[in-house]
């Protein structure tokens, strides 16, 4: 699931990176792909969090 | 990894399930793991010999003198030094003396939006080293409370390149230019100058030497944790993409974390191959879980207090408020200090309120 949403995110920044050389991008779309990034960072640090307290090791923070 | 595309999502689905069912408990995760790359900050190297100097009382109480501050502020401030240490007593006697810089660092310890505007009109007002260490030490704890690590590191530069030596606030600058590094991640950068501040700066504040300490185990341990180093990353993209970055050197970073994500399945895979059984080594949960979703929540730790943010504050003003401080910002500032104030209000009237 991590990788999907990741991929997701990785083709829409693509995308508004390949559009703003001919339209020029909102802020809105920035934030939208940023919130995106967001939530794939935040899943991320649950499941290091998570392995964290499970074995101590795999968890530093 | 060379499977099919489609096969990916699937599997991390499988992996995630894994790991939240504990199958993975003892499972340690070789390897340097990914840091993002994308527009850091330029940072001086450490140096081995230290570059600040003892403080000089002398030197400084002059300095204030000339800003006008009175003989019995001075007095005071000689009694504060002793009580609440060199750094904050000069920070307040020169709040004391100077009534405007004494109004943007109440606004800043207030979250008011204004205060990166108050601050920086102190700063291009004067020329004085001393006035323009304190201004930038506020702008930069100002600019890190905002989530804005990488302008926080660009005042501390300008607080490095041309203020050092002058204030006590020396050791402070030190420590949050440390924090700054961390927070941005660049956490090989920031261990070093923790070390260097603890090294440079045994009389610092015990809050803040304790704090150091403390943040040096974490960042030993951050870099054991490919996972949270992983989380780090996707975190400073998060505020690229914020910042309408979007080219080439982010989606390289992009595409290291999908890098990661794959090395990091195939490792987990290979160990799941690799043990006989069930890993926990009590057989199946008598419990599991019906689907692979995380459980719910926030994984970050929340705020400590419940004062109202700077986004807060700034998405509570009036238009017209809002469009007053932004043209103060235009016709006043010279164009640096313009481009970052923009650019951080800007960030601010997007930033998620509470």
């Amino acid at each position: 699931m991590l990788r999907f949403l990741q991929e997701r995110v990785n083709k829409k920044t693509k995308a508004t990176d390949a559009n703003a050389a001919t339209t020029s991008p909102e802020q809105a779309d920035y934030d939208k792909i940023s919130k995106k990034q967001e939530r794939v960072k935040e899943l991320m640090r649950l499941l290091a969090e998570k392995l964290g307290k499970e074995n101590g090791v795999e968890g530093g923070q | 990894m060379s499977l099919p595309l489609l096969q990916k999502p699937l599997l991390g689905l499988v992996v995630i399930s894994a790991f939240a069912s504990g199958v993975c408990a003892q499972i340690q995760l070789p390897g340097e793991g990914t840091r993002p790359e994308a527009h850091l900050p330029t940072i001086p190297d450490v140096q081995v010999q230290s570059p600040f100097k003892p403080f000089d009382q002398a030197r400084f109480e002059k300095a204030v003198r000339d800003f006008g501050a009175t003989a019995l502020q001075l007095k005071t401030f000689g009694q504060e030094v002793e009580e609440i240490g060199a750094a904050r007593a000069a920070d307040d006697l020169l709040r004391k003396a100077l009534p405007k810089f004494d109004e943007a660092v109440l606004a800043a310890e207030d979250q008011d939006p204004k205060a990166a505007l108050l601050l920086a009109k102190v700063l291009v007002e004067t020329k004085s080293p001393l006035l323009q260490a304190h201004v930038r030490y506020h702008m930069a704890r100002l600019f890190l409370s905002s989530d804005d690590p990488e302008r926080a590191i660009e005042v501390l530069n300008e607080y490095i390149g041309k203020n050092l030596n002058h204030s006590p606030l020396d050791g402070e600058a030190a420590y949050f230019y440390a924090q700054a590094l961390a927070e941005v991640p660049m956490i090989d950068d920031a261990i070093p100058r923790f070390r260097a501040f603890l090294a440079w700066f045994p009389n610092a504040s015990e809050r803040l030497r304790s704090a150091a300490h403390q943040r040096l185990l974490e960042l030993e341990l951050q870099k054991e944790s490919r996972l949270h180093m992983l989380a780090d990353g996707m975190k400073k993209t998060t505020r690229d993409l914020r910042k309408q970055k979007t080219d080439k050197p982010v989606q390289l970073d992009q595409e290291a974390y999908l890098e990661e994500l794959d090395e990091l399945i195939e490792m987990f895979q290979e160990k799941e191959k690799q043990s006989t059984g069930p890993a926990s080594g009590n057989g199946p949960s008598s419990s599991p879980a019906a689907s692979s979703a995380l459980p719910g929540g926030d994984g970050s730790v929340g705020k400590l207090n419940n004062k109202p943010s700077l986004a807060d504050r700034w998405g509570d003003m009036r238009d017209s408020e809002r469009k007053k401080i932004m043209a103060d910002v235009q016709n006043t500032m010279p164009p640096q200090y313009q481009k970052m104030l923009e650019e951080y209000y800007k960030k601010l009237g997007k930033a998620d309120r509470k």
